[in-house]
């Protein structure tokens, strides 16, 4: 690769612009990706988070910006759930 | 980095050693059975097994029991909802007077954190098979029978004599609620925020929706949900990274970043406690596949101010349709967890702030101590619009709360259009690129 290589990434604007204009546009549209924001929107009375953290390993010369796995936003996703009383 | 707060949440339980039929183990029986044909027991066994389960909150008013809603002052039954509030009017005297909100009545905004158990209201309780649609009254005035479908409408007017009737007796078909919330938001309104809503998507809807677009069709639907309260404690466990390092290696375009970081075991709990959260307890309803509907739409202007609702009276639903409830609190239960375990991955965020590298939460456990169902009828103004295709098609709704005025829609796109917009954008931008590469080089 020549010195000026970064420059042919300019070559994806014209793919990434098209599909990125279609999908925003459609969602516009269509609102596929709306549902109720239940996590914000209901009256929810917390008592004060308790918790444990304690140092387990290190990691070395990663090149990745998150941890993998990272879902710390994504509440919806569920995890293998420990079985607790449904109620 | 590293600090203690709290010892690890315990473990689950341990396994009973015993295991077989009657153990915790063992696959619970559907509710409401038992193990031997009742018929065959002793008579006062029998009797005891067959009687009604007691019901916690009963919200079901023996004054309307006959079906007739009589005006408090001049006893005449031609009752309605006075559009923009939450009073029923006479429309022989003019009296009017003001529901009674079941928040006070049944005490529903307190004590959620000493919920123990499941408390289900008289209204949503488990709807029986064999109950039918179909509800016929015999009207006091002239002995005429009038019957009501109660899949889509909840009030009828007897033909001969013109007393109205509506179906107020809590019978196990789902059809008559604990609550409901009464349209705030006019028709006007509505058609307001509806062509609003369609003036900002015209460029890419399809043609013939705007051709055949009239807001002023849109329909005032009452639509069954189930209104829970709950007290929960929730665990979750996984690991965190804080980053420690970061550095380039390499030079020029071989330049790359690497990062070190520790890692942590990360543990958290919470409690809480919900109040009224909104579930769809209709099956068409609660199927939110946005590839096969648009329910998404309507689930996504909830929520109501289910605070104000009223005690039921099918005088409200006079000039609007409904559709009935046919699910029960244990067909709500799991969507139910869901949620609620999603609310506390929510609340648990802010404590998790530190790790910059973010947290991959690995499991998660749910205590439900104790729910509160109340089952509501909820006020929708429903535009809608049949998209043929090959395939079957697709009914795209526009929704408005009929409370909070929220409005949210699916605009069916002309699909031609949006893809020559989307090529057109994508080849200035390649042009402008190339160009950029060209003058470089």
């Amino acid at each position: 690769m020549s010195d000026d290589g970064g420059l042919w990434l300019l070559l994806l604007a014209g793919p990434v612009g098209a599909t990125g204009l279609y999908w925003g546009l459609y969602r516009h549209y269509r609102n596929t990706d709306k549902s109720h924001a239940f996590e914000r929107e209901t009256a929810v009375e917390a008592k004060p988070v308790t918790g444990w953290d304690g140092k387990v390993d290190e990691v070395k010369g990663t090149q990745k910006t998150r941890i993998p796995g990272d879902n710390v936003r994504e509440y919806r996703k569920r995890v293998q759930r420990v079985q607790g009383d449904s109620g | 980095m590293s600090s203690t707060h709290r010892p690890p949440p315990p473990p689950p339980p341990p396994v009973p050693s015993y295991a077989g039929p009657g153990s915790p183990q063992d696959v619970p029986p559907p509710a409401n059975s038992f193990p031997i044909d009742p018929a065959t027991l002793p008579g006062p066994i029998r009797d005891e097994v067959l009687a009604a389960d007691p019901i916690a909150l009963d919200t079901s008013a023996a004054e309307l029991k006959d079906g007739l809603n009589r005006c408090p002052k001049c006893g005449a039954t031609d009752i309605r909802h006075k559009p923009g509030s939450d009073l029923l009017i006479c429309q022989y005297c003019r009296n009017q007077w003001h529901g009674v909100r079941v928040e006070e009545e049944f005490g529903l905004g307190t004590g959620i954190d000493q919920l123990k158990g499941r408390v289900i209201a008289s209204g949503a309780r488990q709807i029986e098979a064999d109950a039918a649609s179909l509800m016929s009254f015999k009207c006091t005035g002239c002995g005429a029978e009038v019957t009501v479908n109660t899949e889509s409408t909840m009030t009828a007017r007897c033909h001969w004599c013109r007393h109205v009737f509506g179906v107020n007796e809590q019978v196990a078909n789902g059809a008559v609620p604990d609550a409901v919330l009464p349209f705030h938001i006019s028709k006007d309104d509505a058609v307001a925020r509806i062509r609003q809503f369609v003036h900002k998507r015209r460029m890419f809807a399809l043609k013939a929706f705007k051709d055949e677009f009239t807001p002023e069709n849109v329909i005032g639907v009452y639509l069954p949900y189930m209104i829970v309260d709950g007290n929960t404690s929730v665990d979750v466990a996984g690991q965190g990274e804080i980053e420690t390092r970061r550095y380039t290696r390499g030079s020029g375009n071989k330049k790359k970043t690497y990062y070190d970081a520790d890692v942590y075991k990360v543990d958290r709990h919470v409690d809480f406690t919900v109040d009224d959260l909104p579930l769809e307890s209709s099956t068409k309803r609660g199927n939110l596949d946005a590839r096969a509907n648009t329910n998404n739409i309507i689930n996504t202007i909830l929520p109501f101010d289910t605070k104000n609702a009223v005690k039921w009276n099918a005088s409200y639903l006079a000039g609007f349709t409904s559709e009935k409830r046919d699910r029960d609190v244990s067909h709500l239960h799991p969507r139910l967890e869901d949620q609620l375990l999603s609310i506390a991955r929510a609340q648990v965020e802010a404590s998790v702030g530190q790790y910059n590298r973010g947290v991959r939460w690995e499991h998660e456990r749910l205590d439900v101590h104790g729910t509160r169902w109340v089952s509501m009828y909820l006020p929708v103004w429903l535009y809608s619009y049949h998209q043929a295709s090959s395939k079957g098609g697709l009914l795209h709704y526009i929704a408005v709360n009929g409370r909070t005025g929220e409005t949210m829609g699916s605009v069916p796109v002309q699909q031609w259009k949006l893809i020559l917009a989307a090529l057109t954008v994508g080849s200035i931008l390649e042009g402008i690129a190339i160009w950029i590469i060209g003058a470089s080089s």
